[in-house]
Order: structure tokens, then sequence, then C-alpha cells
């Protein structure tokens, strides 16, 4: 079947044909979630816009490379993340360490979370989750914020990160076990009430 | 197995709307039921309250056309992120390539200059720069005597006409 005049897939041809006009129109159309996906990582505006640019300019070298298993923007997801998380690593901002094995670690306890306060205001709850989140784990953080900040389903989350539905569950089950605990060794004050 | 053993590892899929209704009809049932089971599931989803996504920064005007231009001249994406102005590391690389590009100008320079002195240079081993015979003392005296003759001549040929009736 014919992709539609304005699809992905129908873009990433006429992209790959020689159209510079197609591949802004992918730039367009994914770079505002580009942008909100690099933001949980860092404050820098400079640093975001770094980012997004490089995933682009990659997604567009290794365009040949796209075999349309996955949808487009999983795939430039899984770009993007790995840019994001090797300029992390540059600049020695990675919690992770080489020896430490986050998925062999003991497993935390269950969850049984509280809400934010009402008293507090959706910014402070953000930064409050933004400050948690920079001490997770790579590994942890990310599929925190695929999942619950930008919302991707198990099997998108799978795609982005190369790994199996199965590994997704178990990551996000340990991840938001962490994040609690983490919460709670930040902000003791949360868990008084 | 008990039914909450059972229940308990489906809960955050269900909150995260991946079940099947075949999975997520039993839960729900088990949920009515057992108030244990249904404390764990409220805690689960208060958990997620805190994830609340921050400010948004927008793409910058012309954002898309800029990158796609790059990508079109053969940028790779690929450079090293750009340092904070003020990184003492990155002032420290700038300072040690800088210096490294002067010593290079100047072998550089001091090879040139060298090689275009040599050029035009007397190649016969018995020639010397110095080969032209020295000018004498006398010589240089009739020399200045007569540059001084013909500054006289000329000061004679500039001096106004008394009768021109111009001062």
């Amino acid at each position: 079947m014919e992709p539609a005049a304005n699809d992905d897939a129908h873009l990433v041809q006429e992209t790959l044909a020689g159209s510079q006009v197609s591949f802004q129109l992918l730039v367009e159309r994914y770079e505002t979630r580009l942008f909100a996906l690099a933001r949980h990582y860092t404050r820098s505006q400079v640093e975001v816009e770094d980012i997004v640019q490089d995933s682009f300019l990659k997604a567009y070298r290794r365009l040949a490379s796209f075999d349309h298993r996955s949808s487009f923007y999983t795939w430039l997801y899984r770009i993007t993340v790995n840019t994001i998380l090797d300029s992390l690593k540059r600049k020695g901002r990675s919690p992770v360490t080489s020896v430490e094995d986050p998925e062999l670690l003991a497993q935390p306890a269950p969850v049984e979370g509280f809400a934010p306060s009402g008293n507090l205001e959706r910014e402070e709850v953000a930064e409050v989750t933004r400050k948690v989140l920079e001490e997770l784990p790579e590994i942890f953080r990310t599929v925190l914020i695929l999942r619950e900040l930008e919302g991707l389903a198990y099997q998108e989350i799978a795609d982005t990160l190369g790994i199996s539905i199965g590994t997704v569950e178990s990551r996000l089950f340990r991840a938001r076990g962490r994040f609690k605990e983490k919460l709670l060794a930040l902000f003791p004050e949360f868990g008084e009430h | 197995m008990s039914d909450c053993e059972r229940i308990r590892p489906l809960v955050p899929g269900y909150l995260d709307g991946e079940l099947s209704e075949e999975q997520a009809s039993p839960l729900r049932k088990h949920l009515l039921d057992c108030r244990a089971c249904r404390t764990a599931t409220q805690g689960e989803k208060a958990l997620r309250g805190w994830f609340v996504a921050g400010e948004v920064i927008a793409p910058p005007a012309g954002f898309a056309a800029h990158v796609a231009r790059r990508a079109f001249a053969g940028d790779r994406g690929e450079r090293a992120p750009a340092d904070p102005v003020g990184d003492p590391r990155s002032q420290g690389a700038v300072l040690n390539f800088v210096l490294a590009a002067t010593a290079a100008a100047a072998v550089l320079v001091l090879l040139l200059a060298g090689g275009i002195g040599g050029v035009g240079l007397p190649t016969e081993g018995g020639l010397r720069a110095d080969d032209v015979a020295p000018v004498t003392e006398a010589e240089v005296l009739r020399n200045l005597e007569r540059l001084n003759r013909d500054a006289v001549g000329e000061a004679d040929l500039v001096r106004p006409d008394p009768g021109s009736g111009r001062e």
C-alpha cells in the first residue's frame, strides 16, 4: 500500500530521494516532542537545542537504515535518548556507574505511594520530581520519563530502548519503587501525612 | 497462589492501561472484594501524581528549516556539545589550541623565511654578497659635495622672480 502523501513513511521516502522540504516537515512534526523529551534531562535551553539538533542530524544520516518495523517517532526517540545519554556521560552527569547494574540490586519495597500534597503548585511538584529523577540510575530515570512524562505505551518504550516488554514492566516496577525511596530520602516531609 | 498474589503484579499494567479486557475484568472484580489490594492499587495510583512535566521549552522560530539545511549540507551531528561559556576546561582547551597553532605558525614562518632567503643567492662557492669593491672616504666626500651643489642649484630655480608681482 502506498503511504499517504503526508505521513511519516512518505516524508521519509521523499527525504531519501533528496527532498529537503520533506525532511523539514518531519523536523517540524517532532521538534516539540523532542524538545520536551530533552528538557526532562537538562534545564539548559542551549543544551536542549543542541541535543535535538544533533538527534535530527543523526536521524537524517541514518535514514536509509530505518526499516519501518517501528514507528518513525519511536525510532527518532531512540536516537534522541541515546544522544541525551551520550551527552550526559560526556559531561559526567550520569548517576549510573559501570560497576552497578541497578536491575540486579535488591528489589525495592512494594510501592505504596502517596500523592503530592494539594498545597503544592504544579511547578513545585514538577521541580521535586525533576530532582528525584536526577538522582535515579539512568535506566530507571529514562523508563519513568518515557512512561510517566511522555506517556509512551510499553511497546513504544520497548521499541525505543530496544528491550522486551517484560523488561519494560520489570524495570518500571523497580523504577517506581526507587522513585518513592529517593523521594522520601530527599524530601522526608512528604511522607509525614 | 492466592488471588492477591496473582492480581498484584497486574496492577501497574492495569493503571497504565496495558491490560486486555480479559485480564482487567477479573482484576476489577478482585479489587471490589479485596480491601488490601484496593489500598495497594490506590497507593500505586497516588504515586503517579508526582509525575508532572515541568515548563516546556518551545523550539525557536526557523529551527526545522535550519536543521534541514544543515542536514543537507552534510552536517553529521556528532560534534561534542558546546561547553557552557566560562567552563575552565573549555577555556584551557582553547588556550592549548591557540598555543599549539601559534607555535606551528612560527615554525612555518621560519621555514618560509629560510626558503625565500635562499632564492637568488649566489650558488657558486667563491661568490660573496660583499664582493663589490669598498667605497672610499674620498668618494663619499665627493658625492656629498655634488649633492650640495645640486641642492643649491634647485633652490635658485624655485626662487620667486621679483618682477612677477608675486610674493
